[in-house]
């Protein structure tokens, strides 16, 4: 059997002075572990094929970055924040109630009280409920390695299914909002109510002026490699009258940016067809009570 | 490489080595003779393995066993006191929810942590505490409308402590 190593550092310089010593080694990050424990499981199940190399696990839930702050400009979330503190927390609530609209939707409660925001962006699926909200909300992510920290925009994170731009060095240590003038919204379609990985998701944010789209960004979620932000749509929005027929003809348009696969939870055909209809229902809702 | 773990379970410090690739569901009931948590599906997926982790209701087949060092753990063998019934397992006793009772300790364990942060919940909000948690019996109203009987007090007071903070 495979040989697994665990350890808990207590501080993040800990924790990168570790990554640090492991060079040949594989590693494992584990936060809540509800993407990762599941695949392990799997793996044990498993009469190994090959001898794997020893998997370091090493546990980051005491090493800090588990609060969600603010100053006047940005809202701050730790990576170790769970899904279910995101729902519960006042400052989300009042400047950022799309990610509890999307929480909500994650899993159900057990799974959302270990799971984290950290994780769900880490794993990368192109399905995670989060990614298209923090997209739309266009969220700066810092990475922390030894040499000091670095900062990348949501939109330019994700390069493909499970992967990002993130060194092995490096671990995911903050998510950074600016507090936007505009609304957001988030739709889900899964195939059940709870506990059901997204079909397709749709995120939207909307800034209004007098009627008309001063700003727009959007974004699709389970029709790509990874979630997808819908820039043509973006541009065909500003600065027209958002009235909902014309919203619906926009939408129709997104299937040229979208690049949808079939899989156990639905086909592309059908991804193809439901995408531009969870689009404008964010929309819609993000122009909504103006 | 296995380590030593320490932790309170049911009120009780316990202390047991566990390897790092062992989940929280695998010592309880393979180290701890603690059968009460259920391994339905071993992936997240089921609820019947739910337990009650520093307040909250968890899945204890996701939990890595060595990341609960120090905190406490409750499952349905801690709630009862002297002898009686918790009013969530009563409840459930009364209402006849359980069939074959394999979702059974799951479905107190979630229930009663959403009960203790949410003692006035609606019909909506019970369901959605209890999503989690499949039934092959497919017994879900019952569990709901005894839950929602609790909630009202029919089975007395909830005793306080039941999710014990180390
Ligand atoms: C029953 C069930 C239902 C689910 N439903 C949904 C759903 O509806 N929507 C959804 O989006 N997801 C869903 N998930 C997936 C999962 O719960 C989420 O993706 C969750 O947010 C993962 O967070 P975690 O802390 O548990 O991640 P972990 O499993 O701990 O980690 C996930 C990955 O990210 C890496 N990682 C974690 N934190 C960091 C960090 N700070 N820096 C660098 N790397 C890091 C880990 O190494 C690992 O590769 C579901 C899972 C289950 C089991
Ligand atoms: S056994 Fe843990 S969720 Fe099914
Ligand atoms: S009573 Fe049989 S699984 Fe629920």
């Amino acid at each position: 059997m495979r040989e697994y190593f665990y350890e808990a550092p207590e501080s993040l310089d800990e924790l990168l002075g570790l990554l640090q010593g492991l060079n040949d080694e594989e590693v494992k990050l584990l936060a809540g572990g509800t993407d990762f424990v599941p695949k392990l499981s799997k793996e044990l199940d498993e009469i190994p094929k090959e001898q794997k190399p020893p998997l370091h696990i090493i546990y980051m839930g005491n090493t800090g970055n588990n609060e969600i702050k603010e100053d006047s400009d940005n809202v701050y979330i730790g990576a170790l924040v769970t899904l279910t503190e995101i729902e519960e927390s006042n400052l989300i609530k009042q400047h950022l109630p799309v990610l509890i609209q999307a929480m909500e939707e994650t899993a159900g409660h057990t799974v959302r009280n270990v799971a984290t925001i950290g994780g769900n962006i880490m794993n990368a699926s192109p399905a995670a409920d989060s990614i298209t909200p923090l997209l739309v909300l266009d969220a700066q992510f810092v990475l922390a390695g030894i040499d000091g920290s670095r900062t990348i925009a949501a939109k330019d994170f994700f390069t493909g299914p499970g992967s990002t731009v993130i060194d092995d060095k490096e671990v995911l240590t903050t998510i950074i909002i600016k507090k936007g003038k505009g609304k957001a919204a988030f739709k889900k379609l899964g195939r059940r109510k709870a506990e059901t990985l997204s079909v397709v998701n749709a995120a939207a944010y909307i800034e209004m002026d007098n009627g008309i789209c001063k700003a727009a960004r959007l974004a699709l979620g389970a029709v790509a490699p990874t979630a997808v932000r819908c820039y043509q749509t973006e541009s065909k929005l500003v600065g027209k009258p958002v009235k909902p027929e014309l919203i619906k003809e926009i939408c129709s348009g997104v299937v040229e940016e979208i690049n949808p696969i079939d899989d156990i939870r639905a086909t592309a055909w059908y991804r193809k067809q439901v995408a531009p209809v969870m689009l404008e229902r964010a929309i819609n809702q993000a122009c909504s009570e103006e | 490489m296995s380590k030593v773990l320490k932790f309170v379970l049911n009120g009780m410090p316990v202390k047991v080595v566990a390897e790092p690739q062992e989940t929280l569901l695998q010592v309880l009931r393979e180290k701890l003779s603690l059968t009460s948590p259920k391994c339905g599906c071993n992936h997240g997926d089921c609820g019947s393995c739910t337990v009650i982790l520093n307040g909250k209701a968890v899945k204890s087949c996701m939990i890595i066993a060595l990341t609960v060092e120090g905190k406490s753990v409750v499952t349905v063998d801690g709630l009862g006191t002297d002898g009686k019934l918790h009013p969530v397992q009563q409840a459930f006793h009364e209402y006849g929810a359980p069939q074959c009772g394999y979702c059974t300790p799951g479905m107190v364990m979630a229930a009663t942590a959403f009960l203790n942060e949410n003692p006035n919940p609606s019909y909506d909000e019970v369901k959605d505490a209890l999503a989690g948690n499949l039934c092959r019996c497919g017994g879900y109203q019952k569990y709901v409308d005894a839950v929602m009987a609790v909630a009202k007090g029919e089975f007395g007071p909830i005793p306080k402590g039941s999710d014990v903070d180390v």
